[in-house]
């Protein structure tokens, strides 16, 4: 009896063995699939791209294949994008760490000008590209829920007690920068403006902010869960996720806004010198009229103003301004963002 | 009589009752809605999700990072707990608390401190860089990184096993002599055998589903060092919820298989034990 149940035991045993360890080898066997000798396609020449958040779908699903193609009927070589998006800010952090990255779209100018401090490319060399480096622009707009129940029709609106603003973290994230210079802009180009405007807008914007999320796109996903009355963020994010079967929600176009300014980088220090004709290839592609109507068809804004109308969404800005109407990011950062939100509003609200 | 065995197993069940209630929005309901978000399209759709090339590439490379990671600690975390236990030498408290302190860092800090040593403005990394090697936002990076967090399973496995074992089967064998190698290998070795097991699957199951200190040194790269737990959470970020829950729900079965055999072979090497 002992002895016949100890064999039973051992057989059951023997099987269950023999079933793990198939199991084990057959995951072993598809993990290595790809890197054996017959497993493996001959692998395409890459572009490596760091992006900020919200360029991912425009970049991925229709400028970079569109190049793809391109670069098929030229040269008959197939090329691949590999590539990661985050905040504009997290993006830099890792570019300064030293990320292999050939090609770099960062949200703001000031991103830009923290690689060339830091010596990850060799001075302002975006500059020296087209149109100073900007690719596409987009205005910032506020989301509010559907029916816009709480009555939001511009910044100034949302200074009023009781609502509750999801926003993007200014360390982090590029739109969040953008988006205090619209809050401070929108309300210093008021004809009647005291000199204390700008201050007061944002101390009492911020005071009503509930959520931070670390990207543009991050916080929106966060305004989409069901967060906070309202969002400010770039017009395209909102076009692109109302096309994308999002939650509902209205855009409400503010009187003056910001059009924020996307930056390409080209990182020289990482291009082999063999791939330089392939970057150097897709570098003037994003400025062909051909990268830019799909920028357009992405809801960005084109830096070749007569193809914007090609988009019938874009809605009607009345005073729209740019960063250079406050000298450049450079004192736009130093006069606003640290100077008057960080040093002022932010010690106000948490002293 | 029936009744009786009837209120006694009832009775016998509300502990458990009590157990899940309180675990439900706790624990259980979030997991549900993993898999009840993975679902939403329906079984198709989740295995649409599943077959790209960048889900794909993830979960391979977070299964080979798992795999090294468990081979690498197995030996590293033997050979500590062996040292830790078997020998005496000033210090030995403390050094083994060191030792144990990854569990109890937050990932994330590891991630920074890695890159703080390796990268392009570190100790290591200013001597490395200019020869041309950097192991951060590659896949020695992100294995760098795995090892250091999941260094402590191993050693906590081995090392109660070898303090519990009777010194006295060892010393016979020094006796009739033995060397050290001899007698790790005949004597203590396979007393460890289920302890290995163990603790190389606890290992493995944390590397898969590692996410802190990944983020920080693995540059996230589709295709290159994105891991299955970085591809949820860019997923996730951008919006496409259904797309990381199909691959949080493979990682969720993953684990719960890993952690049903763990659970199975410490079993068994408690049983061995008693039966010694």
């Amino acid at each position: 009896m002992m002895a016949n149940s100890s064999l039973l035991c051992s057989r059951y045993g023997l099987l269950l063995r023999i079933a793990l360890s198939s199991l084990i080898l057959a995951l072993i066997i598809w993990t290595v699939w790809p890197l054996l000798p017959f497993g493996r396609s001959r692998r395409p020449q890459t572009i490596v791209l760091y992006g900020f958040s919200i360029i991912e779908p425009a970049i991925t699903k229709s400028v970079f294949p569109a190049f793809q193609k391109k670069w098929m009927a030229q040269t008959g070589q197939e090329v691949e994008m590999i590539a990661s998006f985050a905040g504009s800010g997290t993006v830099t952090n890792q570019l300064i760490m030293g990320v292999p990255a050939e090609l770099a779209i960062l949200s703001t100018g000031l991103d830009a000008a923290r690689l060339s401090e830091s010596g990850t490319i060799n001075g302002e060399t975006w500059k020296l590209l087209p149109y100073g480096g900007v690719i596409n622009r987009s205005p910032f707009v506020i989301l509010v829920r559907p029916g816009n129940p709480k009555k939001i029709h511009d910044f100034s609106d949302l200074t009023r007690p009781g609502i509750r603003i999801v926003h993007p973290d200014p360390f982090t994230s590029g739109a969040a920068n953008w988006a205090i210079i619209a809050e401070y802009g929108s309300a210093v180009r008021q004809p009647d403006a005291d000199p204390d405007a700008g201050r007061s807008m944002l101390l009492g914007i911020w005071r009503n902010v509930v959520a931070q999320a670390g990207s543009g796109r991050a916080v929106r996903t966060q305004f989409d869960n069901g967060f906070g009355d309202a969002l400010i963020t770039y017009e395209q994010d909102a076009l692109w996720s109302h096309s994308h079967g999002s939650a509902p929600f209205e855009i409400i176009y503010p009187h003056s806004t910001i059009l924020s300014e996307h930056t390409l980088v080209v990182i020289d220090r990482n291009i082999s010198e063999k791939r330089k004709e392939l970057v150097q290839a897709f570098v003037d592609f994003l400025w062909s009229e051909e990268a830019q109507r799909l920028f357009v068809e992405n809801g960005f804004r084109s830096v070749d103003e007569k193809l914007n109308s090609a988009n019938r969404s874009f809605g009607y800005i009345a005073d729209p301004f740019f960063i250079g109407d406050f000298g450049g990011w450079q004192q736009a950062k130093r006069t606003i963002i640290d100077e008057i939100w960080k040093n002022r509003v932010l010690k106000e609200l948490r002293p | 009589m029936n009744k009786e065995t009837y209120r006694k197993r009832v009775s016998g069940m509300l502990p458990a009752g009590f157990l899940i209630l309180v675990m439900l929005p706790l624990l259980l309901l979030p997991l549900a809605s993993v898999f009840i978000y993975a679902l939403k399209g329906g079984l198709p759709k989740f295995a649409s999700y599943l077959v790209t090339r960048d889900v794909l590439f993830a979960l391979r490379f977070s299964v080979i990072i798992a795999f090294v990671t468990a081979g690498i600690n197995t030996v590293l975390g033997t050979y500590a707990a062996y040292v830790l236990s078997k020998t005496r030498f000033p210090g030995r408290e403390q050094l083994s608390i060191i030792l144990s302190l990854p569990v109890a860092i937050p990932n994330v800090v590891v991630g920074t401190s890695l890159l703080l040593l390796w990268g392009p403005i570190g100790l290591f990394g200013q001597i490395l860089g200019p020869l041309g090697i950097q192991p951060m936002f590659t896949a020695a990076g992100v294995l760098l990184a795995h090892i250091f967090v999941t260094f402590p399973y191993m050693l906590g496995t081995i090392k109660p096993v070898l303090d519990d074992l009777q010194t006295t089967y060892e010393e016979a064998a020094y006796t009739i002599g033995a060397s050290r190698w001899q007698a790790f290998r005949y004597i203590i070795f396979p007393a460890l055998k289920g302890g290995l097991l163990t603790g190389a699957l606890l290992t493995f199951a944390h590397s898969l589903g590692e996410f802190g200190a990944t983020v920080m040194v693995s540059g996230n790269l589709r295709l290159r060092t994105q891991t299955a737990p970085l591809y949820i959470f860019s997923q996730f970020e951008g919006g496409n919820i259904e797309a990381a829950n199909s691959v949080a729900a493979i990682l969720a079965v993953v684990s719960f298989i890993l952690f049903s055999l763990i659970l199975y072979f410490a079993g068994r090497t408690r049983i061995k034990e008693e039966r010694r």
